[in-house]
């Protein structure tokens, strides 16, 4: 199937007008296989992924790109258990999950 | 989800940001493009509990704002799209990563490959989804 997905980045580039993640440390909640993940998580200083869909998790570990490995890190949980203490982050990202 | 966005107030700094983004159900239409232009060739059929779910969400969002927990800064619509070589695919694919979600009739298919056939050598099948953006930050 020769299915594409918003080849015009009109997502990536619409969360980037939105908000600033240089440098910020940001969680996701939703993150699935990360599609949207990449998109942003290479300005930001620390990305935590959530979901607990854990094939999910599986395909977007195996897809990471390289230069993102060190500042990505994705975890097998749901929004309302949230695995860390409080005032961590700078920016949550309901990524399609609300 | 009230809870969900509690959790997620409480592990937000001070003026921390919430970004909410989603798909709003709607019946998306289904276009043919190609260099000549597009056209639009009918509109899927969203399905009843679809529609709830995004009431729900707005709810929650209402609940918090007005719980004081966080203010709307912006919000946004734009249009993400999907594209297939062609309807069948199209079809293949609603049918199956879509099921429950989204449904394209017989004439809309019928009436979409039709044009598909008569376009452009260069013709795709395009979806247009309504996307919501909105930014909310801590109080």
């Amino acid at each position: 199937m020769s299915l594409q997905r918003d080849p015009e980045n009109l997502e990536g580039k619409t969360l980037h007008r939105f908000v600033d993640f240089k440098d910020k440390r940001i969680l996701e909640v939703g993150c699935g296989e990360g599609r949207l993940t990449w998109k942003y998580a290479g300005a930001s200083s620390l990305t935590l992924g959530l979901d607990p869909d854990h094939s999910a998790l599986r395909i977007a570990r195996a897809d990471c790109p390289p230069d993102l490995r060190e500042r990505v890190h994705l975890t097998g949980a749901s929004a309302r258990h949230i695995p860390f203490v409080n005032e961590t982050f700078d920016i949550a990202v309901l990524a399609w999950s609300l | 989800m009230v809870h969900a966005l509690s959790e997620i107030h409480r592990v937000l700094k001070p003026g921390g940001i919430l970004l909410d983004l989603r798909a709003l159900e709607d019946s998306w239409p289904v276009e043919i493009v190609s260099s000549a232009g597009w056209q639009v060739s009918g509109r899927l059929k969203a399905l009843p509990g679809m529609m709830e779910d995004d009431e729900a969400a707005n709810q929650a969002m209402r609940e918090v704002e007005s719980g004081g927990w966080f203010i709307q800064t912006r919000v946004e619509e734009f249009p993400y799209f999907y594209y297939w070589d062609a309807p069948s695919e199209m079809k293949e694919f609603t049918e199956t990563d879509w099921e429950g979600l989204e449904k394209i009739s017989e004439e809309v298919f019928r009436k979409t490959a039709s044009l598909w056939a008569s376009a452009n050598a260069d013709a795709r099948v395009r979806m247009r989804v309504r996307m919501h953006i909105a930014s909310w930050q801590k109080a």
